[in-house]
């Protein structure tokens, strides 16, 4: 059964620059996604905290994406870097918690690219649907 | 709800009007520069004002609960246990203390209600240690896994706490249960007030102790011994099952006693922080510094010792701030002080907040010491 019908949710957090022009450039070019998919701007990806993606999880989320900007493209210099690093503190958690290698994933993608922003989400979404076919 | 004024009449704490003994020794009013806050203080405002200011005074969130008011006080009043039955009225109220950390460790700990949760929580284990399905011990091993994910950059022992434990019970031949489905034990969410999820905590914990069969519960953090120990019993069941500290448990032991001392040890100066749920809740001063000298060190007490021990800061991770900083400051000066070249404690908790603290660039060689665990350090020596 695809997520989007049975109610499911998947937290998409973007930076606020490169990437998410890359959503709005999937808007732009009516490329559409998973309505599942709930995208959450932030003025830096590096600005989330462990405590804010295990709180997505707590309420009842399915996944987080947290799409950020290419390394030497950050708007903040450290931002791309901090993010890998909060990343992995947050997957050493949830592992423990019992989430699934696929339920949280980081991604970095260049300005405006909504094609491949999109192939990413489409990407993400499928891996969770087969998560929970197998359960 | 219990209102404001059964929460002062059911912990005595009028008496605090005519005394105010623990504002002497309160490390928060110490502390704090920007008002006057103190027990007995809240105290006056509760029997004299209404819930607002109660709820409002800085010193509701950032008691440490450490106990040091009722190890001084004349009428043996529990100013903790008041300060956790404000907070347990308070978040009636939807108030609650700092949210500390971005709010990662209470979210995993609602997280851990959850009863379909199956963790991946014994990865740490690995070879050479052994645990059964079957035996009349257990070893909680808390939060520790999460501790060591959590505070990878502080480079704290987090699991190798756990591992040490477990190689100082097979080597006293103990091969203990280590539960797969184990939750946090509750203790920062009673604490803090937040009664539902400790319940639910203590409900899930309670029933797969149970089911072990076991007889005894070790652990090495002091708050899951005291939580598993008194709070559990008072407030939800009792397990029925003996709770020890891990040091508790080896001074009955003669683990230390054919040891051959490491020279490396020997006569080296150390201090103990005595952890606030080890010593003045819990009563165990002696055992932990016994190991200590077992182990070839020579102890030099800081200048607040035992029942007078200053908390490492913070408590439930419910305020993190400057005045957690200074008293955390405070005890690395006096651990300095002592002329000892290693701290020891007994608790992970006061091992972060210490690390956190020296991590100041500011402050450098002034708070810097090097701090272990005593269940790493006898474990090194086995």
């Amino acid at each position: 059964m695809k997520i989007q019908e049975k109610g499911s949710k998947i937290i998409l957090f973007t930076c606020n620059w490169n990437a998410y022009s890359g959503l709005e450039g999937a808007g732009a070019e009516k490329r559409s996604y998973s309505a599942s998919v709930h995208p959450i701007r932030l003025s830096c990806l590096g600005r989330i905290t462990p405590g804010i993606i295990l709180k997505a999880f707590e309420q009842g989320a399915k996944g987080v994406y947290l799409v950020g900007c290419l390394e030497d493209e950050c708007r903040y210099e450290t931002g791309s870097q901090q993010i890998r690093e909060i990343f992995l503190e947050t997957k050493n958690l949830l592992k423990l918690l019992g989430y699934q290698d696929n339920q949280c994933q980081l991604d970095f993608v260049a300005a405006g690219n909504g094609k491949s922003f999109v192939e990413n989400i489409h990407k993400f979404v499928k891996g969770i649907e087969e998560l929970e076919e197998n359960l | 709800m219990n209102g404001f004024k059964q929460i002062v009449q059911s912990n005595r704490v009028w008496l605090c009007l005519d005394c105010g003994k623990c504002s002497s020794v309160c490390p928060i009013t110490r502390h704090v520069v920007d008002c006057y806050t103190s027990p007995r203080l809240l105290v006056e405002t509760a029997i004299g004002c209404g819930e607002a200011e109660v709820l409002d005074d800085p010193l509701l969130w950032s008691c440490l609960t450490c106990n040091q008011c009722t190890e001084i006080c004349p009428s043996l009043v529990s100013f903790s246990d008041f300060i956790q039955n404000v907070r347990e009225a308070a978040r009636d109220q939807d108030r609650s203390g700092d949210c500390t950390h971005g709010g990662m460790i209470q979210t995993w700990g609602r997280m851990m209600t959850d009863p379909e949760l199956k963790q991946d929580r014994l990865d740490w284990i690995g070879s050479g240690l052994k645990t059964s399905e079957e035996s009349d011990t257990v070893y909680f091993t808390g939060c520790l896994p999460y501790y060591d994910a959590a505070f990878e950059k502080l480079d704290i022992e987090g699991i190798e706490i756990a591992r040490s434990a477990l190689k100082i019970l097979n080597h006293l031949g103990i091969e203990p249960i280590v539960l797969a489905d184990e939750r946090c034990c509750g203790h920062d969410q009673f604490w803090q007030g937040d009664m539902a999820a400790f319940r639910k905590l203590g409900e899930a914990n309670l029933e797969i102790l149970k089911r072990t069969g076991a007889k005894r519960i070790v652990t090495t953090c002091p708050e899951c011994a005291w939580t598993l120990k008194h709070t559990y019993p008072d407030t939800i069941g009792d397990s029925g099952m003996e709770v020890l500290h891990l040091a508790e448990l080896l001074a009955e032991t003669d683990l230390l006693d054919n040891l051959t001392i490491n020279p490396d040890t020997a006569h080296k100066q150390v201090t103990y922080q005595d952890p606030c749920r080890l010593g003045r809740f819990s009563g165990v001063y002696q055992s932990p510094r016994d190991l200590i000298q077992g182990l070839g060190y020579e102890l030099k007490e800081m200048d607040h010792n035992r029942e007078a021990s200053l908390c490492c800061g913070t408590s439930c991770w419910s305020s993190c701030g400057q005045v957690n900083k200074k008293i955390q400051v405070e005890r690395l000066k006096e651990a300095k002080s002592s002329g000892a070249e290693l701290l020891i404690t007994a608790c992970v908790k006061c091992q972060i907040h210490f690390k956190c603290a020296q991590n100041d660039p500011v402050l450098e060689e002034e708070v810097q010491i090097n701090i272990r665990d005593l269940t790493t350090l006898i474990a090194e020596q086995l």
